[in-house]
């Protein structure tokens, strides 16, 4: 490991002679050891759910903050480094609220979701205004504008695609095979809820409670379930 | 405002300064007017540019198509006109590459207001009415001051002949009074036919009395069907 990338995995945007960003694919790396994350679309509107890692019985469950309103009509979970979302995050806030102001209208989720990416890549080593490293962060933005409800995933590339059903995080290999036996596009948001939280708890170390996971939608509005809300979608498994 | 900009002021006060009666603005005069209806929108503007008692050209364009849906009449100094519609053209260029759609008539009036705002302290010397078809397929009106100021209406009129045609079509359309409840549709209840008729007639009288008006009439018509032209001779006199 050492002998081998020694020579380019220092600089953030040195390729290597196979072509690579080293620094780029660790980023992806550090994005499999994060709390997990799902992502699903249905024709009523899109749910996100997390795990949140309560790692001591005097944390307050909700200072874990892993979905977050970037515009009335888009939200986003996270995983990985998530004090790198925030960054991302308050961008996407700026962006849609330009967006408002400069059109009077709502901005679209894949133009929000390009900001997000156009900003994921702006790094480099010697500018001192820019981030000095890739964002450790991967993000499901999940969104309701002219074309409907839309789900899209982010990767610290800032390569970004658009997705029915995601899961991202630790747990995120498991949970996508979950996804993919389990999800169908005509299901109800109720049915999707449901199938987020069992899937989320398939690959959970910790038991599903309301203090452990958190559950958002658009559709076609973002709402942060309160704890019980959340009651009621486990009281389903 | 006419304090202000009235381009001859300067000249008729005898100034001490050689070369201080200059103004950077100038007034070509010429009527615009747009109304409208449920499913189409009608704008027209007369072809006639003068400054002075001189008539510069008889057959100038005041209408500026901007997206397929969204056309822009503007009375005033033409070469203020120019450069805002350049500016707006450019804008729109830059949204559909950003967006991967074309600008809503909605987003293009917003845009139009930041844009006269923006050069608050020394506007584009335009009074402009923005016509076409909203995001449900209904016509609209958006009416303007020179420093942006805006609002939707059913019908508007701007320029030299305002005074003029306003008075006429406030008698045969009756404006939705803003402060009546319930809110009433802003549209008019004239069909496409009868809508480009009225813009003749008031055409033809603002011609009789005001010498900015006149030599020619054009109005754009926007409907589902598209985009269409006419002409009608005005007094060339």
């Amino acid at each position: 490991m050492f002998l081998t990338r020694s020579e380019y995995d220092r600089g953030f945007n040195t390729f290597s002679p196979e072509g690579r960003l080293f620094q780029v694919e660790y980023a992806i790396e550090a994005i499999k050891l994060g709390s997990t994350a799902v992502g699903l679309k249905t024709k009523e509107g899109v749910v996100l759910a997390v795990e949140k890692r309560i790692t001591s019985v005097l944390l307050e469950p909700t200072s874990v903050e892993k979905i977050m309103e970037i515009d009335e009509h888009i939200g986003c979970a996270m995983s990985g480094l998530t004090a790198d979302a925030r960054t991302l995050v308050e961008h996407g806030r700026v962006e849609t609220q330009n967006h408002r102001f400069s059109y009077n209208e709502p901005m679209s989720v894949e133009s929000t979701t390009q900001a997000l990416c156009d900003l994921a890549l702006r790094f480099g080593e010697f500018d001192e205004e820019s981030m000095s490293r890739p964002f450790g962060v991967s993000l499901l933005i999940a969104g309701h504008d002219e074309s409907g409800p839309c789900l899209y995933h982010t990767d610290p590339s800032g390569t970004f695609w658009q997705c029915d059903a995601k899961a991202i995080g630790s747990g995120s290999e498991g949970a996508d095979t979950s996804l993919q036996e389990h999800f169908n596009k005509n299901m109800t948001l109720e049915e999707a809820e449901t199938l987020a939280l069992s899937t989320l708890k398939h690959v959970m170390e910790e038991k599903v409670t309301s203090c452990n996971v958190d559950i958002a939608k658009v559709a076609p509005k973002y709402h942060l379930y309160t704890p019980e809300e959340v009651e009621v979608v486990i009281q389903r498994l | 405002m006419s304090m202000v900009f009235a381009p001859r002021m300067a000249e008729a006060a005898p100034s001490s300064h050689a070369g201080a009666s200059w103004s950077p603005y100038d007034n070509n005069g010429g009527t615009c007017v747009a109304i409208a209806g449920a499913d189409y929108c009608v704008i027209a503007a007369d072809t006639r540019m003068s400054t002075g008692f001189s008539i510069l050209t008889r057959d100038y364009s005041k209408i500026h198509q901007i997206t397929e849906k969204c056309v822009l009449a503007s009375s005033g100094f033409q070469a203020d006109v120019r450069s805002l519609q350049k500016n707006l053209d450019a804008r729109h260029q830059i949204y559909q590459h950003q967006h991967n759609k074309q600008m809503s008539c909605p987003a293009m009036a917003q845009l139009l207001s930041n844009t006269l705002y923006y050069k608050r302290f020394f506007p584009y010397y335009a009074f402009n009415v923005l016509g076409g078809l909203d995001n449900e397929g209904k016509g609209c009106v958006y009416t303007y001051d020179a420093v942006g100021s805006y609002e939707r209406s059913g019908y508007s009129s701007q320029g030299s002949g305002q005074t003029l045609i306003m008075p006429v079509l406030d008698n045969q359309l009756k404006s939705a009074s803003p402060l009546v409840l319930p809110p009433r549709e802003s549209s008019t209840p004239l069909t496409e036919n009868e809508a480009v008729d009225l813009i003749k007639d008031t055409f033809a009288s603002a011609a009789e009395r005001d010498i900015y008006t006149g030599d020619g009439v054009e109005i754009v018509i926007i409907n589902k069907d598209g985009i269409r032209r006419e002409t009608m001779p005005l007094k060339r006199d």
